[in-house]
């Protein structure tokens, strides 16, 4: 593989490696969301089945792809606000909440995947992706037309969020109160804002935009559910989280980099044609165990991170 | 003039408590009322009550004479009532305009419109911090993070906090347990200046001293209702603490003329980082002989911590020495240390000295369990352990249903008592106790002071740390005092007067 | 506050019954949901339950396969528990399975002319570290640099799978080249676990029935003891040691009587269909054995006090890497031994990756018998009930196996907030109750 042929491909693989990252970076979204709040989500991954799986199964009763997504993304806020109630008004242990979650999620899903979406009795619309979307202008410009303007509407929301956390939470009232809330909830009752309603909605938040990554998989690069589909990404972007710091900008970097195995998968398979498969498909797991061990930079969480709040 | 403040009847029940019976509470416009009473009278609740934070089971709140309503502390902030909490309500990874700011957000005029989502006006919020500071002379910083100013400067920043929401009444609770004696007298200052611009202040502490230092009446307060009110004229320490109490309380500790023998302890040129990796110790030497008390006075946050975690092997020696009899101790383990000869009892009682949810035997075993009689090849003996309990629990008076009782259920007395039964329990070369005292009754306090008496009558060195000056002018035959990680001067107790301690708390020492 | 508190104990029977209360009423409760969800997808919720206790219990050879399913749900929450009581979330016994099945068939498959009583021995003990090595190395990275081990042992979960998966595939060093599918080459005979209907021929032989009756009786005598020492409140401690030793020796000796005949007994031991193995033994021995480890030894009080109180720990001089890395190994030999014992007494061949869903449910179960690994016991039956009983439910009455995960994950939230159940039933809790807490955020 020599540097030219890189140098030609490199834009389809920025590409490719921005879709990739999408899922993950918005499981990453989800969980600055939730945790900046001071409420520990692993559920992300449950969410976002859930979310794959209703976007799915409404999509094909109602033949509208984006129906489908809006009830995916609101199923997953529902199940988002249940560990919530879990975490924030019965004091449940977070990590324990997030898992029962995890298990309902696969239990239901494949439920209802059994029952009604194995062997549907409709038929979907065709296409059934959510199809890209070329920006006029911008898109013409070479290499970065073809990277950032060319693309899905999934990947297009994901970017946009990228911004709209960041100002959110770190130059409006409301972030400032989310931060506060996480760092030190004491603080913040005693100057008279709401921990539990923050919390609350923090955490709705969170699964919604749970939701989204996970309609991604069904709704924007398969084309239907199938069990399972989310493969860890919930957990990868937990990673990316804690390595971007629970700052959007830099969970997307980690996303990125996170989805670059994947993006290259082909090309690294065609290089290294000895190595089986399997490897290369370990190999953004293995990364993330690196990343966690604070090779790459340690990270401090918010200070209330996992903590039910008791009043007095 | 209406009553700037007043509780009538309060009445407030925990679960198993009555923290507060029936409880009033008047405060005159522009004075500076004190409400004193020892650890667990209620003082916090009923002031929690007042801003908000719990509501009151029966009674009724009045501002400037009219009845009103407190469901959160919003309520109270309308009404211009403010707190500064004993343990600081400040996040420390934002800066004092962000601290101060929470709650009452300032939005650029230009997107004012987005409520929430609009964009923080910080400039506007330093600003007026800036005019506060000038007016009431509590220089602060607007831009600086909280996590790095010092204690004094961060309730400084809680002060304001309240100034800026226009608070007319100031309710501070125990706010110079974490001053040394001139950054109490700089606070008393400011407060004087308060009043004199209008505010009226309720002012918490169990300091006797102080208490009649400052106030304009004094409100006591004993296991959840009020004994009575006074003037510093009309009353004497020794009456205010009797008050406290219920009982005649005797305020020096009996002890006899100290013994020493041999060096037991000898630290020498240690060095230690804290947590942030900032030195917390820097070059501390000295030593404690066998049936002396060395006392080490000092504001929180000077080192102390740090020195004992690391002559108790809990936290690692950058450099330096710490001789136990001939042996370098330094960076041993915990466990070593202790089968050296050293008893520790902790700071933080809950956090190292105790497993809360183990009961009282496992508790008293904690440090012993794995040594002969406790254990035999790997093997817990519990006969042996629990007939330790059954010995210690009496011995040293603990209050418990029982040795299987669950230790967090146990009041905080009761649980240091276990502390210290467990640790004195053996014969030990050196006792170090830290905060041994904080936050207990009166009665377990006489008994732990007691205690470390013993102790050092017995032959023991003792190594006393406290932020409490009475405590260690109470206790101690030698006072050290440590200031921002050095130790400034050792005096005999015969020379350790409260000025020149407070003089050397603060930083003050003449050239040696 | 306190000076004037009044401590009230709850009786020690009251106490009793909210401990178990607690953990029924939310196994009903999710019963009863689980019921309510069939009825609303329009399935007979008595014909699935029915489905489900036929399936389980009733009939033929059914509670042989409950017994097969129990046992490494048994071994895995054992696993899951005993990392709880440290503090650790040890998610990735499922991972840790697959590793134990990994090397202990590597050691069934290739060492080739050993005796039964080395092999099979040598078998289970491979795949006990091969289990505790996957799992060490998340513990360190935990204890050492941080690392949420929540995160790190799903990941490893993953590699686990991929690397089964390669293994025992196309190009996999362990395929079987005369497989159809990708699956290993079967085990030797001398690693295989016996199952209860092998049993009568192996015991025809004279040596193997006095070495078994030996083994057994000596864990019998010291199962005996242990109850004497702590059952029953303590009365019978002062029993006179000869008495307990003339016990063990009766028990022997009637143990090798019964030994010879098994087929009387007839039940498993003569059905030739039954899939029963003594992997449910061993997994009734662990439990006992974890029980008393944690519970009766100075190592299991240092497991204990990390998972409690992790400073006090420290400042009580134990030491912590030490422990917690222990305590993942130990968790990590359970799941690989559950592992093992599937391999080499169930299908005695390592078959291509496919996730048996072991993983999440044994965190219920630990949870529901509150990581003790004696309660442990009947909440992975209860389970394992579960798991066989579905088959038959989904027949009967085509509700289909996911609805038990949803049960599951019912039980898993009622149990880990009481206050769930309390509210529901209006129960009061008890002085000091506290939700159970493992982990509170990221890193250290």
């Amino acid at each position: 593989m020599d540097f030219h042929s890189l140098l030609d491909l490199a834009p389809s693989i920025l590409a490719s490696a921005l879709r990739t990252a999408t899922p993950i970076a918005l499981a990453a979204y989800s969980g600055v969301l939730a945790e900046r709040a001071g409420v520990v989500n692993i559920a992300i991954e449950g969410m976002m089945l859930m979310a794959a799986m209703v976007g799915d199964l409404v999509m094909l009763y109602s033949g509208s792809i984006w129906l489908g997504v809006i009830a995916g993304v609101l199923s997953a806020g529902l199940l988002a606000l249940v560990h919530g109630a879990l975490s924030i008004t019965f004091k449940t242990d977070q990590i324990i909440s997030g898992t029962a979650i995890n298990i309902f999620a696969t239990g239901f899903t494949g439920f209802f995947y059994k029952r009604f979406l194995a062997t549907p009795t409709l038929s979907r619309p065709s296409p059934s992706t959510l199809q890209p979307i070329k920006i006029p202008l911008l898109g013409d410009i070479p290499v970065l037309g073809d990277v950032f303007f060319q693309n899905r509407p999934i990947v297009y929301l994901m970017l946009i969020l990228t911004g709209v956390i960041f100002y959110v939470l770190f130059y409006t009232p409301w972030g400032l109160r989310v931060r506060s809330v996480g760092e030190h909830p004491q603080a913040a009752d005693t100057v008279g804002i709401n921990v539990f309603k923050v919390r609350y909605i923090s955490i709705f938040l969170s699964g919604l935009v749970a939701g989204l990554g996970g309609v991604w998989f069904s709704l924007e690069q398969v084309g239907h559910f199938d069990m399972l589909m989310t493969n860890g990404k919930g957990f990868i972007g937990l990673a990316a989280m804690i390595f971007g710091k629970w700052n959007p900008l830099g969970a997307l970097g980690a996303a990125v980099m996170f989805g670059l195995p994947e993006a290259l998968q082909i090309n690294l398979a065609m290089s290294f044609p000895d190595i089986p498969y399997q490897f290369m498909s370990m190999i953004p797991y293995i990364l993330t165990i690196i990343v966690l061990t604070g090779v790459v930079g340690r990270a401090i969480a918010p200070a209330a991170d996992g903590k039910p709040y008791e009043k007095g | 003039m209406p009553l700037a403040l007043e509780a009538r009847n309060i009445t407030k029940r925990f679960p198993g408590v009555l923290a507060n019976d029936k409880v009033n509470f008047q405060l005159e416009q522009g004075e500076i009322h004190a409400l004193l009473g020892e650890n667990g009278a209620g003082k916090t609740t009923l002031m929690n009550i007042l801003y908000g934070l719990y509501k009151a089971d029966d009674g009724e709140v009045l501002v400037d004479g009219k009845s009103i309503t407190l469901s959160d502390p919003r309520d109270a902030i309308k009404h211009g009532i403010g707190m500064v909490h004993q343990h600081f309500m400040l996040v420390p990874v934002m800066t004092v305009a962000e601290n101060v700011m929470l709650g009452t957000e300032e939005s650029t005029p230009r997107s004012s419109f987005l409520g929430p989502l609009s964009r923080l006006n910080i400039r506007a919020v330093e600003d007026k911090i800036r005019a506060l500071s000038t007016r009431y002379g509590l220089i602060v910083n607007p831009s600086d993070y909280v996590l790095l100013l010092p204690v004094g400067v961060q309730q400084r920043v809680e002060i304001i906090k309240a100034l800026y929401r226009e608070a007319r009444i100031l309710i501070l609770d125990e706010p110079t347990a974490v001053l040394t004696p001139q950054e109490a007298r700089d606070l008393f200052n400011i407060m004087r200046s308060l009043v004199a611009q209008g505010v009226s202040i309720v002012f918490i502490t169990h300091k006797l001293k102080e208490v009649l230092a400052i106030a304009d009446r004094i409100t006591v307060m004993r296991a959840g209702h009020v004994v009575g009110s006074t003037t510093p004229a009309q009353t004497s320490e020794a009456q205010l603490a009797a008050m406290m109490v219920g009982r005649e309380v005797i305020l020096e500790v009996e002890k006899g003329e100290a013994k020493p023998g041999a060096p037991v302890l000898k630290v020498e040129a240690l060095n230690v980082l804290d947590d942030r990796k900032t030195p917390a110790v820097r070059g501390v030497s000295f030593e404690v002989r066998a049936g002396e008390v060395l006392g080490i006075a000092g504001v929180q946050g000077n080192g102390q911590t740090e020195l004992v975690e690391a002559i108790t092997g809990l936290r690692k020696v950058e450099s330096g020495h710490v001789y136990m009899g001939v042996d370098d101790q330094v960076n041993h383990s915990p466990r070593q240390i202790f089968e050296h000869g050293t008893a520790h009892v902790p700071e933080d009682r809950q956090r190292h000295g105790l497993v809360l949810s183990y009961p009282v035997r496992d508790n008293l075993v904690l440090i012993t369990y794995y040594r002969p009689p406790f254990s035999k090849k790997g093997v817990i003996e519990e006969d042996v352990v629990a007939q330790n309990a059954a010995r210690l629990i009496e011995e040293f008076d603990i209050r418990t249903p029982g040795a299987e009782t669950l230790v967090q259920t146990l009041s905080g007395g009761n649980q240091q008592k276990v502390i210290v039964a467990r640790e004195l329990s053996r014969s030990v070369k050196l006792l170090v106790a830290a905060q041994p005292t904080r936050g207990l009754d009166v009665g377990s306090i006489e008994f732990i002071h007691h205690r470390i008496v013993e102790q050092r009558d017995a032959g023991s060195a003792v190594l006393l740390v406290s932020a409490e000056l009475d405590e260690i002018l109470a206790l101690s035959d030698r006072v050290a005092v440590m200031y921002k990680g050095e130790i400034l001067d050792i005096l005999p107790i015969q020379e350790a007067t409260r000025e020149r301690v407070g003089l050397l708390m603060a930083g003050v020492h003449e050239a040696r | 506050m306190t000076a004037t508190a009044e401590v009230r104990e709850p009786g020690k029977a009251q106490a009793l019954l909210y401990r178990g209360g607690i953990p029924v009423l939310a196994v009903l409760v999710a019963l009863l949901i689980g019921g309510l969800a069939m009825w609303a997808s329009g399935s007979d919720p008595f014909v699935a339950y029915k489905g489900l206790i036929d399936g389980a219990f009733l009939k033929p050879r059914a509670f042989d396969e409950t017994l097969v399913a129990t046992s490494p749900y048994l071994f895995l929450a054992l696993g899951v528990g005993f990392g709880f009581k440290c503090g650790l979330f040890n998610i990735g016994v499922e991972g840790q399975y697959y590793i134990g099945q990994i090397t202990s068939v590597w050691v069934a498959v290739n060492l080739v002319g050993l005796p039964l009583a080395i092999h099979l021995p040598l078998t289970i003990l491979a795949g006990m570290l091969g289990g505790a090595a996957w799992a060490a190395v998340p513990g360190f990275l935990k204890v050492r640099f941080g690392a949420h081990e929540v995160i790190t042992t799903i990941m490893l979960n993953y590699v686990s799978f991929f690397l089964a998966d390669y293994l025992v595939g196309l190009k996999g060093p362990m395929r079987d080249p005369q497989a159809s599918v990708p699956q290993s080459k079967p085990i030797l005979t001398s690693a295989q676990l016996p199952r209860f209907n092998e049993l009568p021929a192996m015991m025809a032989s004279p040596m193997t029935r006095i070495v078994t009756a030996l083994l057994l009786g000596i864990s019998l005598y010291l199962l005996v003891r242990l109850i004497v020492r702590y059952g029953f409140g303590g009365r019978f401690r002062r029993t006179n040691q000869w008495i307990t030793l003339a016990i063990g020796l009766v028990l022997t000796v009637g143990v090798w009587v019964l030994l010879g005949n098994l087929t009387a007994l007839g039940w498993a031991f003569t059905d030739k269909a039954s899939r029963l193995h003594v992997g449910i033994i061993l997994a009734l021995a662990m439990a006992a054995l974890m029980w008393w480890l944690l519970y009766k030894t100075a190592f299991g009080f240092e497991v204990r006090t990390v998972g409690a109180n992790r400073d006090a720990a420290g400042y009580a001089g134990i030491n912590i890497t030490r422990n917690m890395v222990l305590a993942m190994a130990i968790s990590g030999a359970l799941a690989g031994l559950a592992g093992t014992i599937e391999v080499i007494g169930l299908e005695r061949v390592l078959k291509s990756f496919f996730s048996a869903g072991y993983g999440f449910d044994s965190i219920a179960i630990a949870l529901l018998g509150n990581n003790d690994p004696i309660a442990t016991i009947p909440s992975s039956l209860l389970f394992g009930a579960l798991r066989n009983g579905a088959d038959l439910m989904e027949l009967r009455s085509g509700v289909s196996k996911q609805m038990i995960s949803v049960v599951q994950a019912l039980i898993l939230m009622f149990v880990a907030a009481p206050a769930v159940i309390r509210w529901i039933f209006r129960i009061k809790a008890p002085h000091g109750e506290k939700a159970i807490t493992v982990t509170s955020g990221w890193g250290k």
